[in-house]
């Protein structure tokens, strides 16, 4: 039946099945919750009542004048600081591991693997790590004779607890920005070291002149996978901290889903999350701004 | 252009991740209504007492359950549903077990199904009676308690699956390393009792500070001793300033305080760990927790021995009277538009028959009926005089959602602060902004 037609029917019937099957779960997946969202975030819905009710911006407004809401943003802030240096080390692993180095395969496996790991799982890990009394680390402080130091409590201490955490989040992320840094590598042409090699520039220069030119999209892009990963941290203070000390690593995603789930307040926490999407973009926005200045 | 693209593309990708939280229609709850009224005094006349498989084969059909104790799917309640089917050859039971079973629950209830006995989520009263049959014409032996707390209009929609009670739960090993003869019936016999644990190396309390839930007794249940009432929290609708140095929850939290400033809590409480500490009170590392009975059997698991453990009320203040609450723990609730009949059955089973409240270690539901576990015994032997919780009004509720008041996280800023009024302050100001934003 169907090899009777036209050829270029048959073609065409080809073509919008196989693009309409993808469109359609990415429009019932993707897009209409997106769109409800939206829509959500304009209704004072409970989460369980069949009626929403419209209440305009008035969610939107709550969002940027309840510091309680807005203010969380700035625990999110060890998270870039601890994230450029999680990407300056990520450059220097790659860089090194991409030399003529015994092992290298072994050492980058090494690295690799935290990203492996479930995320629940290397909180509880890290749990015991941090754990004042009986954590693995304060042990090793405390042999080491930092005894001041084995005390100190990792979790518990509002002005870094946040690095503590951001920390976790290094050991785990690291590997992953340097294998994505170890193909940018691989791809550049290894002549124009040579050629470099023979015009007398030394290690450094021909890092900085021609490694990073050669890798600056891969870093544009590894700051932006940094970035939003700062922003909508949440697993490891929920499992770590839940938030405490007294509010002090609470993130911005938790207080989405302690507003939605603790609060029944299922419209602002769609207000809050429509907000932080717009926050990424504005972000990102920035940031592209900044690096393409010299740029194109 | 290239920009303007990227950006778009970005912002698509970022739109696609985000959306995971999108809505559920709520449709199909009302259509049934009519339906529940005739099953309800249908079940009604089925009631007699002698319980026999006559009665048993008027009820058919399916009956699931949703439960939130996983642990016993495979074990117990295959001996349940023998049991229950032994009486009823005409109904079969199943059972479905959820983890984070409110967040599941109300999932589910949104989206129009659900199944036929559940544990009431927490929804405001006034809510039950869209999704849940009343339970009144239910004929059990005796009366209950917690009769009038899922309430509403006067019809009850929820019975309490057993009750619990908050004291101390200690390790009488430890007490006898410290040198502790006699069970502090005073607050200031307390703290002398936590000073010889503390000289004898022993963590005297066992806060879990940290993963706030175990706080929640210096919420809920301490103000109920210190005030003599149990409806403090209701009572916070009232009130611009509901939490203040000198009234219960000031003074009870400001135990926590105190008890933390003296080193009588873990060393440090930021950094404390629950499966641990159960661990620490059966062997004695720890000397006490201020929790729930339902933690004796948990600590019983982790190694201790049941002659071992003791229980007995708090005392919140200096006048040797104890005093104690009476909590419920989660309350059956039948669908309206299920298998309604074979459900109240299913219920008035677990109530009476089951042995579940047993083998919680709750107090039972039934007034009548002793509460197996020695440690309530002995905790009984002290007549506490019991609090039973006041039916929550739905006011104090919304002003803490609209306020986004997380007590428990108040307790710890509480206990951490250098300025417990300053923290009160802060916490009053949301509520009072929050009661006049809701018109209360």
């Amino acid at each position: 039946m169907f090899s009777r037609l036209p050829f270029n029917t048959q073609k065409k019937f080809v073509i919008f099945g196989f693009v309409s099957l993808p469109l359609l779960l990415l429009l019932t997946f993707s897009y209409y919750p997106a769109l409800e969202l939206i829509r959500l975030s304009f209704t004072s819905w409970d989460g369980l009542s069949p009626n929403k009710e419209w209440i305009g911006w008035s969610n939107y407004k709550e969002v940027f004048a309840n510091p309680a809401i807005f203010g969380v943003f700035k625990h999110n802030f060890a998270y870039f600081v601890v994230g450029i240096v999680q990407n300056i080390a990520a450059i220097y692993f790659a860089v090194v591991l991409n030399s003529k180095l015994k092992g290298k395969n072994f050492f980058r496996l090494l690295l690799f693997l935290p990203y492996i790991l479930n995320g629940v799982a290397v909180a509880y890990l890290f749990g015991y790590v941090f754990d004042t009394t009986n954590g693995s680390l304060n042990y090793l402080l405390g042999q080491l004779g930092f005894d001041a130091l084995s005390q100190t409590s990792w979790l518990g201490n509002e002005s870094f607890v946040n690095y503590t955490l951001a920390s976790i989040g290094f050991w785990r992320f690291m590997g992953f920005n340097m294998v994505i840094y170890l193909a940018a590598l691989q791809s550049i042409p290894s002549d124009i070291y040579e050629a470099a090699s023979i015009d007398g520039a030394n290690g450094w220069e021909k890092f900085i002149h021609i490694t990073l030119p050669n890798i600056y999209k891969i870093i544009e892009l590894n700051l932006f996978l940094t970035v939003t990963g700062a922003l909508e941290v949440f697993d490891l203070p929920f499992v770590l901290t839940k938030g405490g000390p007294a509010g002090a690593s609470e993130t911005f995603v938790m207080k989405i889903i302690e507003t939605a789930f603790q609060f029944n307040n299922y419209g602002l926490a769609s207000a809050m999350s429509v907000v932080l999407l717009l926050f990424v973009v504005i972000v990102l926005s920035i940031q592209r701004f900044l690096l393409n200045k010299k740029g194109d | 252009m290239k920009k303007m693209f990227s950006l778009a593309l970005v912002s698509v990708v970022m739109l696609t991740t985000l959306a995971a939280c999108g809505g559920n229609n709520a449709g199909n709850e009302t259509n049934n209504a009519a339906k529940t009224n005739n099953t309800a005094t249908n079940a009604a006349d089925n009631k007699t007492d002698n319980g026999g498989t006559e009665e048993g084969s008027k009820i058919t059909g399916d009956v699931i359950f949703l439960t939130n104790r996983t642990d016993m799917i495979d074990k117990q309640y295959v001996d349940y549903e023998k049991r229950f089917e032994e009486k009823y050859p005409g109904v079969d039971l199943k059972f479905e077990a959820v983890t984070d079973y409110d967040k599941t629950l109300k999932i589910r209830i949104a989206s129009g199904e659900f199944p036929d006995v559940v544990f009431t989520p927490t929804i405001p009263n006034a809510e039950l009676p869209n999704y849940f049959a009343p339970l009144d014409d239910i004929q059990l032996s005796g009366d209950i308690h917690f009769k009038d707390l899922k309430s509403h209009e006067g019809k009850m929609y929820g019975i309490s699956s057993g009750g619990s009670t908050v004291g101390i739960v200690y390790n009488k090993k430890a007490f006898e390393k410290a040198g502790i003869t006699a069970v502090p019936k005073t607050y200031d016999e307390f703290l002398a009792a936590s000073q010889k644990l503390k000289d004898a190396g022993i963590v005297p309390l066992a806060s879990n500070f940290k993963d706030k839930w175990p706080l929640d007794v210096w919420v809920y249940d301490i103000p109920s001793l210190i005030g003599g009432a149990s409806d403090h929290q209701n009572k916070r609708a009232e009130t611009d300033t509901p939490y203040t140095l000198d009234n219960a929850y000031g003074k009870s939290w400001g135990i926590v305080r105190e008890l933390h400033q003296k080193g009588f809590l873990e060393q440090d409480v930021n950094s404390t760990n629950w499966e641990q500490s159960k661990k620490d009170v059966a062997s004695g590392k720890f000397g006490m927790y201020l929790l729930g009975n339902w933690v004796i059997n948990q600590v019983i698991e982790n190694g201790a021995a049941s002659e071992d453990i003791g229980f007995f009320p708090f005392p919140a203040d200096n006048s040797g009277e104890a005093k104690a609450p009476l909590n419920p723990d989660f309350f059956y609730a039948v669908n309206k538009s299920g298998n309604v009949e074979a459900a109240k059955a299913f219920v008035q089973w677990m109530i009476e028959e089951s042995g579940y409240d047993d083998f919680a270690g709750f107090i039972p539901t039934l007034k009548a009926k002793e509460p197996k576990l020695p440690q309530l015994a002995e905790f009984n032997s002290f007549s506490p005089k019991f609090f039973e919780p006041a039916a929550p009004v739905d006011a104090a509720t919304q002003i803490q959602n609209k306020a986004q008041l997380d007590q428990a996280a108040t307790v710890q800023e509480f206990v951490l602060s250098k300025d417990p009024q300053k923290v009160l302050d802060k916490v009053n100001a949301a509520w009072a902004k929050a009661k006049k934003d809701l018109g209360l």
